[in-house]
């Protein structure tokens, strides 16, 4: 039923989002509806430039934010079956997720302002700090299922969650979900100490498609650690696409909570441990994984 | 409805929803875009902030690509892994375990740092 | 349009404001501050970002011109509200009441346009760096308007990549007499008690704390330590505020995460902003203590720090900041 999945994915994206907004909101001190007052602020908002801004840039690049997300998550499984089942959709996944490297970096470019550019830096600097463990948490789930396909990892996963026996990457991969959204502790590219970062001179419809895009990457990101690591549809009594969709939940509040508990990590000190703890932790869960497949 | 279908149905879907919310601002903003000053603590630019930028993790971004390019190779291999057998992992942990030396070179020498 | 106004009415209520402070204006802006919390509204960080500006004081020539680029930068539906220094609750509340009901109406105040034409700015400047390479230089001044910057500080910098490479430091104004109004009340002669004395400083070093968690990305933090801070300011007994308090001293230790962040930043003669974020506690604390002490002030108040411009050079925008509000400087000329 992939027509369905057309319509029901992008409406999944969209309440999800609207829903983490909104608990965020709630736990930032704002009100639930924060977000719906911020849509219908930004969509009677007068639009706005700086100077000599490179406006196709700009649009690329916010547009690309909504785009990347939203493509990412074609090959997440709504229960049974994704939108488009690739033979490479782990890798399609992760292809989706590094335009947000393009996206933000021209945001923060296109402008002309030194606060955005500095945090469309941040993320490039961030991106290189959390792509390789990401990757290879990707990597040790397609050799545990010995598939790149999502809906094979899934029914890899019939007798044990792979987060059982792969907690580690199960660990790397939240932290780099976390880093792809530039959420919470991984948020310095939009950082208060650079009055917003790459969001700073935004208003209007491109600021609404920014933050969009944020929290589609974020749901997205949350999304798929359900078909990766925690069993997909599987469960008890529900449908599978209703399991799917409490798991997301659970680990898109999870995600959210974090920003609350956690301050903002700079990346001259997160690189080093990102390069000599993160990936040996995960060349050592691959390891295992391997010695077990073979 | 083949997968790619599905695909180019979501970039058209994506595309009329981004551009129902610019004509939506459109019609619903006022009418004169505001021509702003960056924002500079409530100071004038004094030269485009478009600039060349100093990158000083550039020696990350060396052996960022140095890894990057053998993930190209392991995602296939993850796939072939399991029949290829106890040979493929001693092969690619090899692969990586050399790698890894490159890093901890690059470690010592001071490349992930830049502070 | 029937659309735009409903549109407008629902954005109303909830505005971005975002809050600029002369010297004179700490009063009101820590009333303003406690209105909007009660309120749920969320503070923008930048001038695209909000719809509501809030000037708290009367502020000099420099500031006044600063808040003046400010309002141009904001799009409409906009609002002003300017509080005099000794804004009352009411009168804040009232004035926040104004600025919601022009931004319901949504009438768009025209703008005047003026100044330079911004697009015969230069490109960026080249000079020397530390390897001896030749690199293109911005000079950024960070203050006066900077979200979670001290009041009247002004720091220019030249900035290659996200390097300072030199910086000036400026106060535009001779500090918040707010924070010092105990200790010159008694220097004139009239009666102030240590626990008056103490329940200010507490909330000095609180607003502080604020800006130092907001600056390390925890808003979360910086929002209980301005809870706690604002309930001080509201006269609120000693047993109801150390349970707060001790709970919110207790996550910021607790944090390995900002323990990571601010060991090594910006070591001066008293520690890192660690070691400072840990006497900033102790001090909080044994303030919070003293707010029972009927005995009559007696002490000197305790001398603040300076921002050293040195200090800056050689470090990232963000190590820089994290420097400055550990450090929580003022102006060299203490307030007499």
């Amino acid at each position: 039923m992939p027509e369905l999945g057309l319509l029901a994915l992008p409406l999944a994206l969209v309440v999800l989002g609207l829903a983490a907004a909104g608990l965020d909101a709630v736990l930032s001190g704002g009100r639930a509806s924060a977000p719906f007052g911020e849509i219908a602020r930004l969509l009677v908002q007068q639009r706005r430039r700086t100077t000599r801004p490179d406006v196709l840039l700009l649009r690329v690049g916010v547009i690309s934010l909504v785009a990347a997300p939203l493509l990412a998550a074609v090959v997440i499984p709504l229960g049974d079956a994704p939108v488009a089942d690739l033979s490479a959709g782990i890798v399609w996944f992760n292809a989706m997720e590094v335009c947000v490297w393009g996206a933000l970096w021209l945001t923060g470019w296109s402008v002309n302002s030194v606060f955005p550019l500095v945090g469309a830096y941040r993320f490039v600097a961030q991106g290189l700090a959390y792509e390789l463990p990401h990757m290879f948490a990707l990597i040790t789930v397609a050799l545990g299922a010995g598939s790149l396909r999502m809906s094979e990892a899934v029914q890899a996963q019939q007798g044990l969650w792979f987060v059982v026996w792969m907690p580690l990457a199960f660990l790397i991969y939240l932290v780099s979900a976390l880093a792809m959204a530039f959420w919470g502790p991984m948020s310095q590219p939009v950082g208060s100490d650079l009055a917003g970062g790459v969001r700073a001179e935004l208003a209007g419809p491109d600021r609404l498609l920014f933050q969009a895009g944020r929290y589609a990457l974020l749901v997205v990101a949350a999304g798929a650690a359900v078909p990766l690591f925690l069993g997909g549809g599987a469960g008890p009594v529900l449908p599978g696409w209703l399991w799917a969709l409490v798991k997301t939940v659970a680990v898109l509040a999870l995600l959210v909570w974090v920003r609350h508990r956690v301050p903002a990590v700079r990346m001259d000190r997160f690189t080093q441990v990102s390069w000599l703890v993160l990936i040996p932790l995960a060349l050592v869960q691959l390891l295992v994984v391997g010695i077990v497949v073979v | 409805m083949s997968p790619w279908t599905a695909v180019l149905g979501l970039i058209a879907l994506l595309a009329v929803g981004v551009l129902a919310i610019y004509l939506v601002s459109l019609l619903l903003s006022p009418r004169e875009v505001l021509d702003a000053r960056p924002f500079l603590s409530g100071h004038d630019p004094r030269e485009h902030a478009l600039s060349r930028f100093h990158v000083r993790w550039y020696a990350v971004t060396l052996v960022f690509l140095a890894f990057d390019m053998e993930m190209v190779f392991m995602y296939p291999w993850a796939l072939v892994a399991a029949e290829v057998g106890a040979v493929a992992l001693v092969e690619m942990f090899a692969f990586l375990g050399l790698l890894m030396v490159g890093v901890v070179y690059a470690w010592r020498e001071g490349a992930l740092r830049w502070s | 349009m029937v659309v735009t106004g409903w549109l407008l009415r629902r954005a109303a209520r909830h505005p971005r404001p975002f809050l600029v402070s002369a010297a004179d204006g700490t009063r009101a802006r820590l009333r303003c501050e406690a209105e909007i919390a009660r309120r749920r509204w969320r503070p923008a960080l930048s001038p695209a970002e909000a719809g509501l500006l809030v000037v708290c004081g009367a502020p000099g020539d420099e500031l006044s011109e600063a808040v003046r680029t400010i309002w141009d930068g904001l799009p409409s539906p906009r609002a002003r509200a300017d509080l005099p220094g000794d804004a009352s609750h009411d009168l804040v509340a009232h004035a926040l009441d104004r600025a919601v009901a022009r931004l319901a109406d949504g009438a768009a105040p025209g703008r005047p346009h003026g100044g330079p034409d911004p697009g015969d700015l230069p490109m960026a400047d080249r000079g020397p760096d530390r390897d001896g390479l030749s690199l293109d230089r911005l000079h950024v001044p960070l203050g006066p308007v900077l979200p979670d910057w001290p009041s009247g500080l002004v720091v220019e910098t030249v900035l290659q990549g996200d390097v300072i490479q030199e910086a000036t430091v400026r106060w535009l104004e001779d500090g918040e007499p707010f924070w010092a109004e105990p200790w010159d009340r008694a220097a004139a002669g009239r009666p102030v008690t240590r626990g008056e004395a103490g329940r200010r400083r507490a909330a000095a070093h609180l607003d502080g704390l604020g800006r130092l968690l907001s600056v390390a990305g925890w808003p979360a933090a910086a929002r209980s330590a301005r809870t706690v801070r604002d309930r001080l300011l509201a006269d609120a007994p000693r047993e109801a505020l150390t349970a707060p308090y001790e709970r919110l001293a207790r996550q910021v230790r607790r944090s390995g995460t900002l323990r990571w962040m601010l060991r090594g930043v910006g070591p001066a003669g008293d520690g890192d902003a660690l070691a400072r974020l840990e006497a900033r506690l102790t001090a909080t604390r044994a303030a919070i203590g003293s707010i029972a002490d009927e005995a009559p002030l007696d002490e000197d108040r305790p001398a603040g720090n300076l921002l050293n411009p040195d200090l800056l050079v050689g470090a990232e925008l963000a190590t820089a900041r994290l420097m400055v509000a550990s450090l929580d400087p003022g102006p060299a000329v203490a307030h007499a």
